[in-house]
């Protein structure tokens, strides 16, 4: 009877410990998470293969660009957002392929795919010694603009590496809801 | 207290063999344990250590080498100038190579073939897509020529175009790697006189 009731015990106890463990320790998939290195807007941050530093961040109602010879104007619901970054490789050829904007209430926008082809759009690709620079394109909500992290790594599915985790910081709100300073179009054919 | 009673109940019932036993059992996982994880690592860590070039093996200037079937020689290394719409430090370099067809078998044996360019300090640079070169009709690239169709004997002629800064040139090496003569890679001396 006395075993019985020690064995149960045990059972509880080992029951127990299992929960507290599944609870309080972190999941794999976090376990594995990228790795952030945090930094704020011209700020270099220094990842495992790259360096980036964001620029500049403009804000557009409309995107202008030039296709195949013909002019072409992009639209939005909500607000184009423009970072423009300096990349540049550690010690080998490294292509930026992912960049996504946080925004303040956390949602997630990957850069647009409305476009291709238009200077300095990912993938981008450096080589050591020759920096370059790239150009991210955002299509959010305009309360999205504010207070939002630029988040940048080469690929967009990976574990147990580095990613860039830049806060752009405040931006004031127009009283028509858009961010400050927006622009009416932002021609994506010049140069960078 | 319940754990006391709970232990002396199962000392008192297992006999000095089961006892026995099962302290042996206890000490064996501590083999145990250890070997199966090895066990369990083995496949990815010997998969990560051949996943990566580690193993130069060096060739003289003018000599050929053996690889992935073929014979492999570094024909020149060579600045391009004159090229619109770089970089004020960058320059293009072209590597050639001359490689005799020993194993027709292209696509089996040259398998994410990869010319790059290492410096004296370790860097790599990958072939680039910013610059490209009129090259003779019968220069291909590495991954095309697996495509090619060449026969036994045949000799075919690879240049890949790079674009490097002005303070590598000085110490930059050709090197090929496939993917299955992983970890080794050829690295070329660079041309001599």
């Amino acid at each position: 009877m006395m075993r019985r009731l020690a064995n149960i015990g045990l059972l509880l106890a080992a029951a127990v410990l299992c929960y507290g463990l599944q609870t309080t320790r972190p999941h794999y998939a976090d376990l594995i998470a990228p790795i952030p290195v945090y930094g704020n807007l011209k700020d270099d941050v220094a990842l495992r293969t790259f360096t980036v530093r964001a620029d500049a961040v403009t804000f557009a109602c409309t995107l202008a660009i030039e296709q195949f010879g013909r002019r072409r104007l992009l639209t939005t619901g909500g607000v184009w957002a423009i970072v423009t970054v300096a990349l540049s490789a550690k010690d080998s050829t490294t292509t930026i392929a992912a960049a996504t904007w946080k925004g303040p209430g956390g949602l997630l926008y990957d850069t647009t795919e409305r476009l291709s082809l238009a200077p300095g759009m990912p993938p981008v690709t450096v080589q050591p010694g020759l920096p370059g620079k790239g150009r991210l394109v955002f299509e959010i909500r305009p309360d999205e603009a504010s207070e939002a992290t630029l988040l940048v790594s080469e690929a967009r599915y990976f574990a147990l590496d580095s990613q860039a985790h830049i806060a752009l910081g405040p931006i004031a709100v127009r009283p028509d809801g858009l961010p400050e300073g927006t622009v009416e179009t932002f021609d994506l054919s010049k140069d960078l | 207290m319940s754990m006391t009673a709970h232990g002396s109940a199962v000392e008192t019932d297992a006999t000095p063999d089961e006892r026995r036993w099962r302290r042996r059992c206890l000490w064996a996982l501590l083999l145990l344990v250890p070997l199966a994880l090895a066990e369990q690592s083995y496949e990815s860590v010997v998969t990560l250590l051949n996943n990566s070039d580690r193993l130069a093996r060096d060739v003289a200037w003018g000599q050929a080498a053996e690889f992935g079937g073929s014979e492999w020689r570094l024909a020149n290394l060579r600045a391009a100038s004159g090229v619109p719409g770089l970089p004020p430090n960058a320059v293009p370099v072209l590597a050639d190579f001359t490689v005799r067809v020993g194993d027709a078998d292209l696509q089996g044996h040259w398998k994410v073939c990869m010319v790059m360019l290492i410096d004296a300090a370790g860097r790599r640079w990958l072939p680039s897509g910013a610059v490209s070169l009129k090259q003779p009709d019968d220069v291909q690239r590495c991954n095309s020529a697996m495509f090619s169709g060449a026969k036994n004997g045949d000799t075919l002629k690879i240049s890949e175009t790079f674009l490097v800064p002005k303070d590598a040139t000085a110490t930059i090496r050709p090197a090929v790697s496939l993917a299955g003569e992983r970890p080794r890679y050829l690295r070329f001396q660079r041309p001599q006189g």
